[in-house]
């Protein structure tokens, strides 16, 4: 134990004489070391008390714990715009993301979609299987495969876990301390600190990298559940003909490689391996109309 | 009489302007491809486009788009053609933006009602349970989105996921 007293405390003196600019990248390696050593403390506290439960891992969060903060985000998202009023509309995007989601490697996932009012052209997911679109957005589909098709990409958020890295990134210079003094616990306060101000994190942009592999695993996804595979390049195609100075765009365009570059690179990675797909479906036909 | 003619040819040219744009949809190569006779890769190439060419986007098939260039026609990969011209229309929709108080970065002073999501938006936005419930209130289960695909002719197969080049 009294080297691990001396290990926390050589954390604090490097912390405190630590330059700003050197802060990240000296965080990812202390994570690891507040893991352990919080790991350690909390297994010896299992013996008297029910204090270890508590404990939010944050390195490798259980599906619990990625659906706590899915629905914390989520609820943030909601308050900024809420569900259409459509339960027809509603059920329809579920039964298509959910079979979409299905081809995944996170099947296990209570999954949610959900169609909200705004008029901005945009998609979001949270960790856990939180995901929304648009009204805007869902009014530039055409049919169930492109639906399909951007659902399947922030499908693939979710499954690569790429909000959450954010989070985890970030988390440990704002909790450092309170992790090490064990006054992290489950309420939703501890998480909202780390989520940020309201849905803020729907607003920030991941790596293009992250962008790029969800757009190949959106076309993945969405050839796995028998769609005609290109729903989301039309998408793209259709996003990109849209002017960069809309302000119902803005925020896309901002986030994410431009449509342009999204579509050059899928093209790179499909080169021919979609020419032998049979039989696949873009149901126009079964697409739910918007009311309004 | 001359006034009569020039409306006349004006009215004319107002009834068919919408007949005549959508028949063919503009677009320009994402880069240089080869136009095949036939929407398949092994089809009789007939020409090609060059990145930038202007073209125009007479169907589509799967992966293929129907296309005429200047020199040629045939069909070529979805991926290798950007839809549309960027400009247009939407410069006056950028416009109506503007005087609505919707341009801009993050400035809101729009009273038109509808809501946008815009980065201040969003990190001023509240936690609302109740609509967090409602969303959950419609989450369907693995085997009911498998019955909903079956309903729609859509059959699962196995496809790996596609790699970065």
């Amino acid at each position: 134990m009294r080297v691990k007293y001396l290990f926390l405390i050589f954390i604090f003196i490097s912390a405190a004489f630590m330059p700003q600019a050197q802060a990240f990248d000296f965080g990812e390696a202390l994570k690891d070391v507040i893991k352990e050593t919080t790991q350690g403390a909390t297994s010896s506290t299992n013996a008297t008390g029910s204090e270890s439960e508590k404990a939010f891992n944050w390195k490798s969060p259980s599906p619990q714990e990625e659906i706590q903060i899915g629905r914390e985000i989520t609820g943030n998202l909601l308050g900024a715009a809420p569900l259409v009023k459509d339960a027809a509309l509603q059920k329809y995007v579920n039964q298509v993301g959910r079979w979409v989601a299905n081809q995944s490697e996170r099947s296990d996932l209570p999954w949610h979609f959900g169609v909200i009012e705004s008029e901005d052209i945009n998609a979001f997911a949270a960790p856990g299987g939180y995901v929304i679109i648009t009204k805007g957005l869902y009014r530039k589909l055409e049919n169930e495969a492109q639906l399909a098709g951007v659902l399947s990409h922030e499908i693939a958020h979710v499954v690569r876990g790429h909000h959450l890295k954010i989070l985890q990134k970030s988390q440990l210079l704002d909790l450092g301390a309170d992790l090490l003094s064990k006054q992290i616990g489950r309420d939703s306060q501890v998480i909202q600190k780390v989520i940020g101000s309201g849905a803020e994190i729907c607003a920030r942009s991941l790596d293009k990298s992250a962008e790029f592999e969800a757009d190949r695993m959106g076309v993945t996804l969405t050839t796995r559940a028998g769609y005609e595979p290109y729903g989301l390049p039309e998408v793209l195609q259709a996003i990109g003909q849209t002017a960069k100075d809309e302000s119902t765009i803005a925020l896309l365009f901002k986030t994410h490689p431009h449509p342009d570059d999204r579509l050059l690179k899928l093209d790179e990675a499909i080169g021919s391996r979609l020419d032998n797909i049979k039989n696949a479906k873009t149901l126009k036909t079964r697409f739910y109309k918007l009311k309004n | 009489m001359k006034k009569y003619k020039i409306l006349l040819l004006i009215l004319t040219v107002i009834l068919f302007l919408p007949l005549v744009s959508p028949a063919a949809e503009k677009g320009s190569a994402l880069k240089a491809d080869v136009i095949r006779k036939e929407p398949y890769s092994d089809a009789k190439k007939t020409g090609g486009i060059t990145r930038g060419e202007q073209l125009q986007i007479i169907g589509k098939k799967g992966a293929w788009l129907n296309v005429k260039t200047a020199k040629a026609s045939g069909w070529v990969r979805l991926l290798s053609v950007k839809r549309g011209t960027s400009s247009g229309s939407n410069q006056i929709k950028g416009v109506l933006d503007a005087a609505s108080g919707r341009a801009g970065t993050g400035k809101v002073v729009a009273t038109t009602g509808v809501r946008g999501l815009n980065e201040e938006e969003l990190k001023n936005a509240k936690y609302n349970e109740a609509e967090v419930k409602k969303l959950e209130s419609f989450t369907i289960t693995s085997q009911q989105a498998q019955q909903f695909a079956k309903s729609g002719g859509l059959k699962a197969i196995k496809f790996d996921y596609l790699s970065e080049l």
